[in-house]
């Protein structure tokens, strides 16, 4: 019977033999990069403009983790459509040229918070040339909420 | 002043309460599965948690302590549960309880304390303010028989670290509906032997169209489906000599379900007393020993498979058990438990919803032949639906989406607060045990009206920017811990329901009358559910 140390054995096989395992489905595969990369600017939940460079192909959520933008919370799930935490609002126009959007996308957006007319969720959505010098703002959050409204005075009852 | 008062109040009601007595009381709970097995340190009440050394303020004004908060008495409490069976009507009580206390109301079980919620927009309060791993409940009897057998956790016993781990690993692989498209045509595959398998079961009976209890069809359904999915191979569940291993491994689920009560009990009687009452404990270590040996079973097959393939200068190709069977992201030993714990949670699941799916067509012969129509007019009277065609069924999407709101197969969920969280002008401290009650929010007429009515058209969006509040029916759950398969139970339901409708006029078997739900860790249909098949052509 196959312990534990034999399939480490197999798996030194796999990765010394340099056989070619094909992740059948759990490839992810991304649109051709090009050189050119697709600037994209950021208004974070304090107000601030972050303008950052993404590769075409690559989703909003990619580009949030490659350039290590500090948002809190965004993206738990890591792009596999079970949060909406990865909320992002567009300007109108740009909403306009997005892609579509899938059902299971819309049904995970109606749980976001603060959710606006142009809202999309930036795991789904991918930088196209087109999209170059867009602004995406990032919703407030429910911990914001929290805090500005949530505090403890020292009178007591 | 008054506040000291208060604490000193409270000092002395805080009762010496022993680790066995505890024990047992804690796990009397029953909410469903996931959240019956309890050990936390008891909450108190009125403590004020330790950096809210004050009132603590919230949007509204000051907030109320637990010390405040209505619920029912622990005597009736269990007068309900021990007497009238209340556990498999949790789901009714739920909603009676929260009619009579309010939307947060707080009910004691010995001292463990549980703060029920049945509002929508809390719920999402709380799911909201989710941390990176959350806690449904302390799953203690299932981690004492896998530290018995030295076997790891999966999914659904696992917590903090571990559980994040093989979360992440796992979503990368089955949670994207693209990644999970891939499975449609082996789904297919056993679509098409259920509709064949309706056809010889009709045949047997004295009509020549009824299936007698219809949830045996689509148990073996589901578990043919999830297994092309988990193990990449066909069990042979939907054929009519079943081999003896997935034979063997049925009753091991038949008698986990079934003795859910005495397994619940299992963990709850303490360990002196199971000499005197062994039974529990045997029965639940014995269907677990059932379900462990099933996936071991086949993920050792595979294994031998990839070693074999691999002597022969093979090229290793595979779905998500070669996938992590060769990449290593897991040990072996987990790879079994969430095979195992996997294949437990995505079976009697699937399997009822789709039960309940027939039912509502039956009763519902208009809606039916709406969405029959639907279904004729994208695929016509013969075309096998691929993953493709579905966007183009809302109707078979809003018949799951409906399904699930009037019979949610999870009545409720259980959470641990991490973190002292203000809901519903309340506040909770960390570590309090919540019980989520989706049975009452996904039947409340605020968020869905006529909310007793059985209308999938509901959820038909009219366009893109259509949005829905829908908070209050989340079948899945919602954030990092929601429902790992529901992407693969998605597919599984709506290509048998398409191809079903296609095929056949669903009617209600005289031999069947109401069936009503009943609460068996999972919401179940009452009583067997009989349907007629009529061929649509
Ligand atoms: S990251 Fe969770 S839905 Fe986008």
């Amino acid at each position: 019977m196959p312990t534990d140390s034999t399939g480490s054995h197999i798996i030194r096989m796999v990765l010394e033999s340099h056989f070619l395992v094909i992740r059948q489905f759990c490839c992810y595969t991304r649109a051709l990069r090009s050189e050119n990369k697709v600037t994209v600017s950021f208004i974070n939940r304090d107000g601030e403009k972050v303008t950052v460079k993404g590769s075409p192909g690559d989703s909003l959520l990619d580009v949030v983790i490659e350039q290590d933008l500090d948002i809190d919370g965004f993206g738990a799930c890591e792009g596999t459509l079970a949060c909406s935490t990865c909320h992002l609002i567009f300007d109108e126009d740009v909403f306009n040229q997005l892609g579509p959007i899938t059902d299971e996308e819309m049904d995970m957006l109606d749980l976001a918070y603060g959710l606006t007319d142009t809202s999309r969720l930036g795991c789904q959505v991918c930088l196209t040339k087109s999209l170059e010098g867009i602004t995406v703002r990032v919703p407030e959050s429910v911990a914001d909420m929290r805090e500005s409204d949530f505090g403890t005075t020292s009178s007591s009852s | 002043m008054a506040l000291l008062k208060k604490m000193r109040h409270l000092h002395l009601r805080i009762l010496p309460v022993t680790a066995e007595n505890r024990h047992f009381l804690l796990r009397t709970r029953g909410f469903h599965k996931h959240s019956t097995c309890q050990s936390l340190p008891a909450v108190e009440e009125n403590v004020l948690p330790g950096n809210f050394s004050a009132a603590a303020v919230g949007k509204d004004g000051p907030l109320k302590t637990l010390k405040d908060m209505a619920g029912p008495s622990t005597i009736s409490n269990i007068i309900e549960f021990f007497f009238r069976d209340g556990f498999s009507r949790i789901h009714e009580i739920q909603q009676q309880h929260s009619q009579k206390y309010g939307r947060i109301f707080k009910s004691r079980f010995g001292p463990q304390l549980v703060v029920s919620i049945a509002d929508r927009d809390m719920i999402a309060e709380v799911l909201r303010a989710e941390g990176v791993a959350p806690q449904r409940a302390n799953m203690e009897s299932w981690k004492e028989y896998r530290d018995m057998r030295g076997r790891a956790t999966g999914l659904i016993s696992a917590e903090g670290e571990d559980w994040l781990k093989m979360r992440s690993v796992l979503r990368q692989q089955i949670m994207r509906p693209r990644d999970v498209a891939v499975f449609a045509d082996d789904i297919s595959g056993v679509v098409t032997d259920l509709v064949a398998r309706v056809r010889a079961l009709r045949g047997r009976q004295p009509d020549g169209l009824t299936v007698l209890n219809v949830n045996d069809l689509f148990f073996k359904y589901a578990m043919e489906g999830i297994s092309v999915v988990l193990y990449e191979q066909r069990l042979g569940c939907l054929e009519e000599r079943i081999p003896q291993l997935s034979l063997e491994y049925i009753a091991a689920l038949h008698l986990m379900f079934s003795s859910f009560k005495t397994s619940m009990y299992a963990g709850a009687i303490p360990k002196w007393l199971r000499p005197l009452i062994p039974k529990p404990w045997e029965e639940f270590c014995h269907s677990w020993d059932g379900l462990f040996k099933f996936s071991k079973v086949h993920v050792d097959r595979r294994l031998s498979e990839i070693q074999g393939q691999l002597a022969a200068g093979q090229e290793v190709k595979g779905g998500l058990l070669t996938c992590l069977l060769v990449t290593k992201e897991l040990t072996l030993e987990e790879i079994y438990a969430n095979m195992t714990e996997m294949l437990l949670a995505g079976v009697d699941t699937t399997s009822f919803t789709l039960s309940w799916s027939t039912y509502l067509l039956a009763l519902h012969p208009q809606v039916q032949q709406q969405i029959y129509e639907e279904v004729v007019s994208t695929l016509g009277p013969d075309k096998v639906p691929v993953s493709e065609d579905l966007p183009r069924l809302p109707l078979i999407r809003g018949l799951v989406k409906e399904t699930l709101r009037l019979f949610p197969v999870l009545p409720g969920n259980g959470r641990i607060t991490q973190k002292n969280l203000a809901v519903g002008g309340y506040l909770i401290p960390a570590g309090t045990q919540l019980a989520l009650c989706h049975y009452t929010t996904s039947l409340d007429e605020g968020s869905f009206p006529n909310a007793a009515q059985f209308l999938p058209q509901r959820w038909v969006r009219k366009d893109a920017t259509d949005r829905v509040d829908n908070f209050g029916s989340i079948p899945f759950g919602y954030g990092i811990r929601s429902c790992v398969g529901r992407r693969i139970a998605e597919l599984e339901m709506h290509l048998a329901l398409t191809q079903l409708i296609q095929k056949f006029h669903i009617q209600v078997s005289p031999l069947t009358e109401e069936v009503r739900a009943k609460t068996h860790g999972l919401l179940t249909p009452g009583a067997p559910i009989n349907v007629r098949f009529v061929d649509r052509q």
